[in-house]
């Protein structure tokens, strides 16, 4: 019986899969240990972001292939200007329509224009702000001072709880005007309130069963992004960041009982928050904590159920996601589909688990994690169905390299995964939506 | 916030075998930071058991104890308080307020912590205040028979000071509480 053998698409029979010299016309990954990004390197140097290794590394390779760019460039220059223009005029309208923002800025945003548009982009595709431009001040002023009395309320510990709670007599031991021995007077626990209390409604046993995961918090923060002078190091400026950081998990993991804090969600906050204090505007920057923490509510909120640990075999959980990745696959590169789960039998939780619940944050690095972040927040489709794409993407690109490799050497690639053009990446998922059946 | 455990006189094995269970249960490590204990603990098992609730254990030497190396006072600091620890033996009379003043005094310390009578007290007197946390397993003392088993959790806030008494009375907890503060942070010597 004959079986008619599933076609590959015609895209994928492009010369660009072929040989090597070809890829030279798509800007050129680059090699492993160095990431190259391609555009001039416009990075916010103003608050030292990123370590002077990959600042210095990246202009070098960039010379490099000045050559392949300035053939390139110009048609680059012009189709980011087109963008930045675009992007500038639907963001200035009073009334800011959020389909035609999505369409534009799922385009990309430019480089040079990225710091300042990228804050307020993002807080409008997360909902933050509202579309009409009018309410933006209200609407801002009233979250910031919700998320202070937020943190008034849950980053209290139990003796300044307990101060405030109950007026009990205070002796003044240091009042020298009274000479008189007295026998200190002893006063009535309301509730039962005393640090020892095992009972449910003490203050006390809430704050010392919560203590373990503001611990756990604590070192989650130190441990992120250690490469980043904005997000680590000795400086002033970096403790204070980790200290904003770690008060939105605090507060997250409190407000949200069923799913406190989980490993990996710093990663997911750390990107927002960068951009949203790297924010030119003076007053965003100082209230970057409070409009992070709405931002990183919502963003998660439609992730949510990736962390939730009982969800894992519902048909919401990570599992689920992960199998929908493997469908996608199977779509739309069945050989590939069928060499890596069934031939080589890589699992695809080894590796699509960190991809999916840390939303790439691991995969990339710190500029090219943004870039994909503009995508996944602005398309249409949502962001889960956005990310699946990216992931499924990233595995047709790397396929001839899986498909030559075994179990051991696909898993460590995969795992790590390899330095590649965003563009080119962001590209190829698109071109996935279209042939999505 | 920093949570101080003050306790001593238990007399293990000599005088009661150990801790009253509900004491046990709800001393759990994780939850104090610091350990100062008036002596008579007596034997090493009890230091050991106190070291497991917290590391930061001070001790000074009861008449009963087994180890010799323990001092007979010791002065620490702890956020604003300067604190001295005393078993309270070698202060005569027992339990005289005038007498212990005095060794506040030498100590010149906030907040003195003694033992020896069994009895939980707590006094404020020109020189700072004077607590007694009594003896953690009701053990007897030469002069009464009558004791209940008593320990106290400070609890020092910056210039304030939240004293928790824990009671077994009637085979009961009772906790009742003492507050004070001081308003200067630096310690007048006289």
């Amino acid at each position: 019986m004959m079986k008619k053998k599933k076609q590959v698409p015609e895209w994928m029979n492009s010369s660009l899969w072929s040989t090597p010299s070809d890829h030279r016309r798509f800007d050129p990954p680059s090699p492993p240990p160095v990431s190259v990004r391609e555009d001039p390197p416009t990075l916010p140097t103003n608050h030292n972001a990123y370590s002077s290794a990959s600042s210095s590394s990246s202009v070098s390779s960039a010379s490099s292939t000045a050559g392949d760019i300035s053939r390139q460039g110009s048609v680059q220059v012009q189709v980011q200007a087109q963008a930045q223009a675009q992007l500038l005029a639907e963001l200035s309208r009073k009334v800011i329509d959020k389909r035609e923002l999505r369409r534009v800025a799922s385009q990309g945003i430019p480089d040079a224009a990225a710091p300042s548009l990228r804050p307020t982009l993002w807080k409008l595709l997360l909902g933050y702000l509202p579309p009409d431009r009018a309410f933006w001040s209200s609407e801002l002023a009233q979250k910031r001072s919700q998320y202070q009395h937020f943190k008034d309320d849950l980053l209290m510990n139990p003796s300044e709880i307990s101060r405030r709670m109950y007026n009990s007599a205070v002796h003044d031991i240091d009042d020298a005007k009274s000479q008189t021995r007295i026998l200190l007077s002893r006063s009535q626990i309301p509730h039962d309130d005393h640090p020892l209390s095992l009972g449910k409604t003490s203050i006390w046993n809430q704050f010392f069963q919560q203590a373990e995961i503001i611990e756990q918090i604590d070192r989650d923060v130190k441990r992120t992004h250690p490469d980043i002078h904005f997000f680590s190091g000795d400086s002033q400026f970096a403790k204070s960041n980790q200290e904003a950081l770690k008060n939105i998990l605090i507060v997250f993991a409190k407000l949200n009982s069923g799913i406190r804090y989980v490993q990996g969600m710093n990663e997911v906050l750390a990107p927002l928050f960068y951009v949203l204090k790297n924010d030119p505007a003076e007053e965003n920057a100082a209230f970057a904590e409070a409009d992070t923490f709405f931002c990183f509510v919502e963003l998660l909120s439609g992730f949510q159920d990736n962390f939730c640990k009982q969800l894992d075999n519902s048909n919401v959980g990570i599992r689920s996601t992960i199998a929908r990745l493997s469908q996608l696959l199977k779509e739309h590169d069945e050989e590939l589909w069928r060499h890596l789960e069934v031939t080589t039998k890589v699992n695809p939780q080894f590796y699509a688990f960190r991809w999916i619940t840390l939303l790439l944050t691991r995969e990339f690095n710190f500029a090219d994690i943004l870039h994909i972040w503009d995508t996944v927040l602005s398309d249409p489709e949502g962001p889960q169905e956005t990310l699946l794409r990216i992931c499924c993407a990233m595995l047709i690109l790397i396929r001839r390299r899986l498909l030559a490799g075994d179990f051991t050497s696909n898993l460590k690639l995969l795992q790590s995964y390899p330095s590649t053009n965003i563009s080119h990446l962001l590209h190829v998922a698109n071109k996935i939506r279209v042939q999505s059946v | 916030m920093v949570l101080v455990l003050a306790l001593g006189d238990l007399h293990i094995p000599h005088r009661a075998p150990d801790l009253p269970a509900k004491f046990k249960s709800m001393l759990v490590p994780g939850k104090i930071q610091h350990i100062i204990c008036t002596g008579n603990l007596c034997i090493k098992e009890i230091h050991d058991y106190l070291k497991t609730l917290c590391p930061d254990l001070h001790i000074t030497r009861g008449e009963y104890d087994e180890e010799t190396k323990y001092p007979e006072t010791k002065t620490l600091t702890i956020g604003q308080f300067k604190l001295g620890l005393c078993h309270g033996h070698q202060v005569i009379p027992w339990g005289d307020l005038d007498s212990l003043a005095m060794l506040q005094r030498q100590l010149d310390v906030d907040i003195l912590v003694t033992g020896h009578t069994h009895q939980f007290t707590a006094y404020k007197h020109e020189g700072g205040v004077v607590i007694n946390p009594g003896s953690a397993t009701g053990a007897y003392s030469s002069i009464t028979y009558d004791v209940n088993p008593s320990f106290v959790l400070m609890d020092i806030d910056g210039l304030r000071v939240v004293v928790y008494v824990y009671e077994l009375i009637d085979g009961e907890v009772k906790v009742d509480k003492i507050d004070f503060k001081k308003t200067s942070t630096s310690h007048s010597a006289h």
